[in-house]
């Protein structure tokens, strides 16, 4: 699914270096975990992936479905299933949440050569995946995030992940602000996306949402490179023992 | 040292043109003498500094008063308004004449063409040189009473059409009057045709006692069109006063609103979007003066501009002594979406009594890239990112409109404007 190869990546007005020679492969129906201090690069890494401005890529490559994922505009990665969830999701003022929902999906649909869903169709279809996630009418009735608490803005991102059906979803912090009660209706979220046809990368600081989410592999990011690769055991090898000896 | 300006060929021929006759013979001297004194208003008059009439209305554009456009142009012009599903009543005027044929007079609302009103119907208007000019040279207009207490099937609209056939001017003047207790929505549509031609329309408001009044504009003229307006409007004591103005048309574009306060506990909300591209040019002015205590003002303007347009908005609130517990705030926000449109801003409060609440602010700015990257990470296409952003900056402008079928029709036409845009 995602094969990414001696990765280097700088910021594009600072001549500093973020991620230095990153080698990442996931497979389809695998659910990895990203760990690291502040500053390792994990947030840097999410963006490049979704092709957020900003960023350049010096060296190396990543490969989405035999493809150069590189080499795509930020649209046509989303079209062609790359999610990411944003760890500070973006107010939009003005844009109707429901609007924005049905003009991302219908034009993903059409990018893929598949027919507009109907408005009904979709009402429903947004209906019964808010309800899963405790997203109420009101929310959906809002300008994008606007007003949404910390929690809010989360589960709204699992909603949209749920509504697009991405095959490659990137978890961005997903656990930052949220309490507990909260976590578990957003893993539980993650969790029934969890399918053969698709990959997860779930970046986080904390071992606690791995308790919820429980990946097949888990990788600790430091200075820009994955140090060391383990099994999900390594999480609560990590949760013990801190980031102090990966430190840069 | 006095600098006399020589005339402009413009000025020329509104002098040439000028005849003092008819029943308002006096009326239209004394105005025509208050124009020449100042002549165009020029950029080294304060308030005119962004829009330079002298430089915009270079050619001469004598007044006339009939058309020459033939029946076909017309129509299609009439035909073109945006709101012909929407409108319960319409009156329309063709290059500064009431044209009984295409207009549809509503039941309940006391109506006169200009020409048929008497002169007492006529404020005397403000001291600005364009009112004075398009009282010098009116040719026709609505005169509008709605009745105390009434309550008639609105909106009615007054179409003005110009069809550029001639390269004239065409002076257009209309009295609304609210009496005690009265409502109503009023539509203002100004069409244009190809051809340059200058189209000076003063619109004259009095909001009775509890009365209320929703009038909205919207600005489609030519684009080699000059727009000029003028809107006095005056407000009574708890009146009640909403004002949408879209600017879409036109070559250049000054459109003045001055709002007074007579009586307590009136409010006025004043906003309006600019959808402008290429070479065009739209300055607003509003003076808002707070004559009496306890009354509120509202002012938003979102200003949209692309290529090489150029955005004016000039907001000037004044709180005389006796106007305790006023309530004003006044903003301005501009959307610039290239490198060459522009935007000025000058806010201003006079501020005379002690016991108030004002205040005024004003962006200007590009598309934010931050959201523009999140519409475009959930597989939004550019353009329609960009669309969808532009859209909902201007539509924030939009919402004080209190009629769905009327917010829609102004959505609509953004669309309409933002699809040309990605086409163009």
């Amino acid at each position: 699914m995602l094969e990414i190869k001696n990765l280097h990546v700088k910021l594009e007005e600072e001549d500093k270096e973020i991620i230095k020679g990153l080698d990442l492969t996931i497979n389809a129906g695998e659910v990895h975990a990203i760990m690291g201090p502040n500053g390792s690069g994990k947030s840097t890494l999410s963006y490049v992936l979704a092709g957020r401005p900003g960023y350049e890529v010096t060296d190396g490559s990543v490969t989405y479905k035999g493809e150069d994922l590189l080499e795509m505009e930020v649209d046509e990665r989303a079209a062609a299933g790359v999610f990411l969830a944003f760890q500070y999701p973006i107010e939009i003022p003005g844009v109707a949440t429901m609007q924005f929902l049905k003009v991302a999906l219908n034009s993903q649909r059409k990018a893929r050569g598949e027919p507009d869903l109907s408005t009904p169709d979709f009402m429903r279809l947004v209906r019964e995946k808010a309800d899963k996630l405790n997203v109420t009418q009101d929310m959906l009735k809002r300008p994008v995030n606007v007003g949404f608490s910390g929690g809010e803005k989360k589960r709204a991102e699992i909603l949209q992940m749920a509504v697009l059906e991405p095959s490659l979803c990137v978890l961005d912090e997903t656990d930052s602000g949220l309490d507990i009660d909260a976590l578990r209706v957003v893993a539980e979220g993650v969790n029934a996306l969890r399918s053969p046809d698709r990959a997860m990368l779930v970046i986080t600081h904390y071992q606690r949402l791995l308790d919820y989410i429980v990946p097949d592999k888990v990788h600790v990011m430091s200075a820009g490179k994955i140090v060391k690769s383990g099994g999900k055991e390594l999480a609560l090898e990590l949760e013990k023992e801190g980031y102090a000896a990966y430190a840069a | 040292m006095t600098v006399t300006l020589m005339k402009t060929p413009a000025e020329a021929a509104f002098a040439d043109a000028f005849k003092a006759g008819g029943p308002l013979a006096q009326v239209r001297k004394t105005a025509f003498e208050q124009f020449a004194e100042t002549g165009l208003p020029h950029r080294r008059m304060e308030d005119w500094k962004w829009t330079d009439l002298r430089q915009i209305i270079s050619k001469a554009l004598p007044p006339a008063a009939r058309t020459k456009a033939d029946a076909k142009a017309i129509d299609a012009l009439v035909a073109a308004t945006p709101f012909a599903d929407v409108a319960k009543g319409r009156l329309v005027f063709v290059d500064g004449q009431y044209d009984a044929g295409r207009s549809a007079v509503p039941a309940g609302v006391e109506f006169a063409t200009l020409a048929e009103a008497g002169s007492d119907r006529l404020a005397a208007g403000s001291t600005d040189p364009i009112a004075a000019l398009n009282l010098a040279f009116m040719s026709d207009g609505a005169v509008l009473t709605f009745k105390a207490g009434s309550n008639v099937d609105t909106p009615l609209e007054l179409l003005f059409v110009t069809t550029g056939a001639e390269a004239a001017s065409y002076a257009s003047r209309n009295v609304i009057v609210l009496e005690q207790g009265a409502s109503a929505t009023l539509i203002e549509t100004h069409i244009g045709g190809e051809g340059e031609y200058l189209h000076n329309a003063v619109t004259q408001i009095h909001v009775g006692e509890n009365a209320r009044l929703d009038r909205i504009k919207v600005q489609e003229e030519g684009l080699e069109g000059i727009h000029l307006s003028n809107t006095e409007v005056h407000l009574a004591a708890s009146s009640h006063f909403k004002d949408f103005t879209l600017t879409m048309g036109g070559r250049a574009t000054r459109q003045q609103g001055f709002i007074t306060f007579d009586g307590e506990a009136a409010e006025s909300h004043v906003s309006g979007a600019y959808l402008l591209t290429g070479k065009q040019h739209c300055d607003t002015r509003l003076v808002i003066d707070h004559a009496v205590p306890q009354c509120l003002s509202r002012e938003l303007f979102k200003c949209v501009m692309d290529g090489a347009a150029r955005g004016v908005f000039q907001g000037k609130a004044i709180v005389r002594r006796d106007a305790q517990k006023t309530d004003g705030n006044q903003s301005s926000h501009a959307l610039l979406l290239s490198d060459e449109a522009e935007f000025d801003a000058k806010p201003e409060l006079e501020i005379y009594a002690d016991d108030v609440v004002c205040g005024h602010g004003a962006t200007s700015g590009d598309l934010d890239e931050n959201h523009l990257f999140y519409l475009k990470a959930r597989g939004i296409p550019e353009q329609t990112a960009k669309s969808m952003l532009i859209g909902a900056f201007a539509a924030e402008a939009f919402d004080d409109v209190e009629s769905d079928a009327i917010r829609g029709v102004l959505t609509g036409l953004a669309e309409g404007w933002l699809e040309r845009r990605k086409g163009a």
